[in-house]
């Protein structure tokens, strides 16, 4: 087995992705959530080459709250917007709040999860109590109560890193807070994994520990984080539409929950404007939806379980 | 054994060319095929063969407990000369425990784990044989002290007990109903040399006090020896050979028995290492034609890759292979051609 | 001498999950506090500020002593800011000018609760038993549109649902009320009409918070069930001949209904988030709404008081739901 040349390495790591390939796209759901998926990232790719700028108050191009048309295929908002325009800019704040967020979570879940798992003993138990309160303490509260706070403190203009404030910070407190569910399934996986024999064999020749976790352990652990790691995203959109719905997104840079937020405050469902808030909850709905077939559909292509009918 | 002339007449239980598919994806995959044998009362048989060779679906389908992608298409199961509806879950209901029960392979499993045990034994009482909740739990108590549980015991739950304690609480469990026939799907599998040992006395004792007859599936074949008066060897789906313990172990017939008896781990050999039979077993999908053992055998014909060999009557016992009896020289070329 | 030893692991079981929860309300109580000193400016004019306009400076002057404002943050002023929260004490608001805090809760958290309650009771009924039957009769018919409609409503924002109920039921159709809690016109009704009124003002909500929590026990329980009939005490169940409805009601519930009662505790994000959203939706007088004038007038104290709330409650839920999870599972007793 350590004899193994390049060549064949590679050939058995073909090998594996073709079955894994084949198994995964097996699933109905996944090819549906793929699907989806890519259209959504196509759109938030490039909206300007799609719809044009963004449009604001004073480039908006129709009348006030006017139905579908052939000119504005999903009307228009209460101050004469196009929505189709909001709803594909929209759909690139959406999902780079979703995908950085989700990025962070794995970051400090795999971190943490990995840390904790390894070494045991006293560190083990330290993070795995932290790892308890942002466990039990669900990340949309959390945020609901830091986000103001941060945002008082930095303040709303500028922009940080290429985002703008609000942004930044709605990215940074749900990454921050949602990844205690990760850190709980990596630390278990490393436990278990910490007992190979490969591990022991690395330990006994002398690699240090960070290169056993992030070359030994972390590719084992790729398939569950993947897995979960699609629910994350799910959880994210759905946390950061809440909490612009709220009013803590930025209305400069509308997000999906940003407009659903802004269609209730025009009040578009006891007006019957359907068009105005109809679209972006779709669009939330189709997008969380699919991360959530791709992530059932990747755990049932790692861990499939003995179902006399699948 | 006792009453030679009755077991030729009556079989408690007749099983007559049994066929069992799997559907997996769509295709439905031969899994047993052809398998027949009859049990006479109080008879103890072992069904010994690799595992994967189609044991326990064979069980299953004569205890009318195949899942539901399995489905019986051939063959028929008698109990004492009346068909079973092995095929009709609602029409076998009441043959179920009361007539043939089941000790299944890990007790941990099998027992429903957020219900006191007592409660498990007493159910069948109860839903089988209309006692009341009482007499039901009394009738547990009874089982439990039968299998060497003293009867306060029955109040723990699965997870306080030892795996012997837990396969004893199964062997209460099956004798609920006083069923005639018992089968035990590897019921000492899981467990440890001396437990295992135990095990197998308790059922061999409670055999001879209860009547019962015991059907033992086991893929260990050095287990037969104390507790069983027959042996049936099953390969690939099939019934290969079929004899009495000394029969078999003295003058095994068919090639797959002989390669199972000298790889059991002899102690009087001192520590010579098991031979484990060359080869793999064919798969479900994969199912040769002619004799499925033919590609690991020692003594493989032409007409075995052509010609599935049945189980036949030979001298005392029986057996599906071309080397039984020996075929003379015309017939060879013929079988050949 | 073995049910002794079962208690001794029984209650130290309970000392435990009860000291991870006081251990957990005892950090939100501190992050509750550092959060609030990091906000630019005085503490103390901070805390104070709401209360300014109305009230008197001996009051500003006492409260600022009580609160201990003069002394070091840590440890005195924690300690303080622990022992007065403990004592319901949560400051003034800033926008509700000179009201306390805790009062303004205590007012909106039946409304809330009504609500909440009255959304979780129908979810859990509802949402249990299709998706235990859905994966009982898992790969039939029922079971796909059961499970696909739920797998949508488990993705849909509440209040998103909220407001296409309101357009559909309210705006369109003009069969219920899509706002507030009680109509005017029947606040003095006799009690029949009143009740009833408030009935109806309660549909809508409860069905969007509903919806979306049915979603997700269909979810989990369909799951948990469709493991269930895979093992093996299922076929030890049918061998002793169980009719299947014996073998569900006896065998199968109790252990699909385990990995539903974990689901609340991790689902308590969505309840609460589904429930401040869904309020602001239909204006409903309850804690959502509260938070939601919070934030948009940078209420403070109201905030963290709600934080604290919410914090409480969802310790609370935890506790009850290992407790009843311990109760249903022998294993962890
Ligand atoms: N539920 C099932 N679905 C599909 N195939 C199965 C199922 N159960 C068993 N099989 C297949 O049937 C064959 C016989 O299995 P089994 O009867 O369990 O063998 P044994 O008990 O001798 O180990 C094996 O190849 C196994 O893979
Ligand atoms: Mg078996």
């Amino acid at each position: 087995m350590t004899k193994l040349t390049a060549e064949s390495r590679r050939h058995l790591r073909t090998q594996a992705i073709k079955s894994f390939l084949r198994r995964f796209l097996g699933h109905n759901g996944a090819w549906l959530g793929l699907l989806a998926l890519a259209f959504f990232l196509v759109l938030a790719a490039m909206p300007g080459a799609l719809v044009g700028p963004l449009q604001t108050a004073i480039t908006a191009t129709g009348d006030f709250l006017i139905p579908p048309s052939t000119q504005h295929l999903l009307g228009t908002d209460e101050i004469g917007r196009d929505v189709l325009n909001l709803i594909v800019h929209g759909a690139r704040t959406s999902l780079t709040i979703a995908l950085v967020s989700t990025v962070i979570s794995l970051i400090v879940g795999i971190t943490v999860g990995m840390t904790s798992g390894y070494y045991g003993g006293r560190i083990d138990a330290w993070l795995m109590r932290t790892t308890d309160f942002f466990f039990v303490i669900p990340s949309f509260v959390l945020a609901l109560v830091i986000t103001p706070v941060v945002l008082e403190v930095i303040g709303r203009g500028g922009d940080i890193l290429g985002f703008r404030p609000s942004l930044f910070v709605i990215i940074l407190v749900i990454g921050s807070t949602s990844w205690a569910f990760v850190a709980r399934i990596v630390r278990s996986q490393t436990l278990s994994l910490r007992e190979r024999q490969f591990v022991e064999r690395a330990r006994v020749v002398g690699t240090n520990d960070l290169n056993i976790m992030v070359h030994h352990l972390l590719p084992l652990l790729v398939p569950q984080v993947a897995a979960n790691g699609a629910l994350v995203v799910a959880n994210a959109i759905y946390t950061e539409t809440a909490l612009s719905f709220l009013g803590l997104g930025d209305p400069l840079q509308p997000s999906w929950g940003t407009l659903l937020s802004l269609a209730e405050r025009a009040g578009a469902a006891s007006s019957g404007a359907w068009w105005y808030f109809g679209a972006p909850g779709l669009c939330v709905l189709i997008v969380s939806l699919g991360f959530v077939l791709v992530g059932n559909a990747l755990d049932d292509t790692f861990n499939p379980r003995r179902r006399a009918i699948p | 054994m006792k009453n030679p002339c009755q077991q030729a007449k009556a079989p408690i239980l007749a099983v007559e060319g049994l066929a069992v598919d799997y559907r997996l994806r769509g295709s439905s995959l031969p899994t047993i095929r052809d398998v027949s044998f009859e049990i006479q009362a109080g008879e103890a048989v072992a069904l010994v063969g690799e595992s994967g060779s189609g044991k326990t679906t064979t069980a299953m389908a004569i205890a009318g407990l195949l899942p539901p992608n399995a489905a019986v298409s051939g063959g028929e199961v008698r109990y004492r000369g009346d068909r079973l509806p092995i095929d009709d879950d609602a029409a076998m209901r009441p043959h179920r425990w009361s007539e043939i029960s089941v000790v299944f392979q890990g007790a941990m499993n099998a027992l429903n784990p957020v219900h006191r045990i007592i409660k498990q034994i007493a159910e069948p009482c109860q839903l089988q044989l209309g006692m009341s909740r009482d007499e039901a739990i009394a009738r547990a108590r009874e089982l439990l002290e039968l299998v060497g549980i003293s009867a306060e015991r029955g109040r723990a739950y699965p997870h306080e007990l030892s795996g012997g304690m837990r396969q004893r609480v199964m062997i209460a469990m099956a004798l609920a109903c006083s069923p005639s026939i018992v089968i035990g799907d590897e019921p000492t599998t899981a467990l440890d040399v001396i437990t295992q040992a135990q095990i197998l006395k308790l059922l061999t004792a409670l055999r001879s006090q209860l009547n019962l007859a015991l059907i033992l599936i086991t893929h260990d074949l050095s287990v037969v020896a104390e507790c069983c008066d027959r042996v049936m060897i099953m390969y690939a789906g099939r019934l290969v050979e079929d004899g009495s313990v000394a029969d078999i172990f003295a003058n095994p017939k068919h090639p797959y028995t002989k390669l199972l008896i000298e790889s059991i781990p002899n102690p009087e050999h001192g520590k010579r290492m098991v031979r484990p039979i060359p080869g793999d077993p064919p798969t479900l999908q994969h199912r040769p034609s002619g004799c499925a053992f033919r590609s690991r055998c020692p003594s493989a014909m032409p007409v075995c890759a052509t010609e599935v060999p049945n189980l036949k009557r030979w001298e005392q016992g029986r057996v599906a292979c071309y080397l039984h009896p020996p075929m003379k020289h015309e017939e060879k070329a013929l079988a050949n051609a | 001498m073995a049910g002794s030893l079962q208690g001794g692991r029984t209650s130290r079981r309970i000392g435990h999950v009860t000291f991870r929860a006081i251990l957990t309300l005892f950090m939100v109580a501190i992050l509750n506090f550092l959060l609030f000193r990091v906000i630019p400016g005085d503490p103390a004019d901070m805390l104070l500020a709401g209360a300014r306009n109305s009230v008197s400076a001996e009051q500003i002057e006492s409260q600022r002593k009580s609160w201990g404002l003069d002394r070091p943050l840590i440890p005195d002023q924690l300690l303080n800011y622990l022992s007065t929260t403990f004592q319901g004490d949560l400051g003034y608001s800033f926008k509700f000018s000179g009201r306390r805090v805790a009062d303004l809760i205590l007012e909106r958290l039946p409304a809330t609760i009504a609500l909440v309650g009255v959304a979780q009771v129908i979810a859990i009924l509802c949402g249990v038993m299709l998706g235990i039957y859905a994966g009982w009769r898992r790969g039939g018919a029922i079971d796909h549109v059961v499970s696909g409609t739920s797998l949508a409503l488990y993705s849909t924002p509440p209040f998103w649902l909220g407001m296409v109920l309101v357009l559909v039921f309210s705006t369109a159709l003009g069969w219920l009320p899509g706002y507030g809690s009680y109509s005017p016109s029947a606040a003095t009704a006799d009690l029949p009409d009143w009740l009833g009124d408030r009935a109806r003002h309660l549909v809508l909500p409860v069905l969007a918070i509903a919806l979306g929590l049915i979603g997700q026990y269909v979810v989990v329980a369909r799951a948990a069930m469709s493991d269930v009939v895979t093992e093996d005490y299922m076929v030890t169940a049918r061998a002793k001949g169980l009719t299947s409805g014996q073998m569900l009601m006896r065998h199968a519930f109790r252990n699909a209904l385990l990995p539903v009662v974990t689901l609340v505790t991790l689902n308590l994000g969505y309840i609460v988030s589904g429930a401040i959203t869904v309020e602001s939706v239909f204006a409903w007088p309850g804690i959502g709404s509260l938070t939601v004038e919070a934030v948009n007038g940078r209420d403070y104290p109201v905030l963290q008081g709600v934080f604290l709330l919410l914090g409480l409650s969802i310790v609370v839920a935890n506790l009850v739901t290992d407790l009843a999870y311990g109760i249903l599972d022998p294993r962890v007793r």
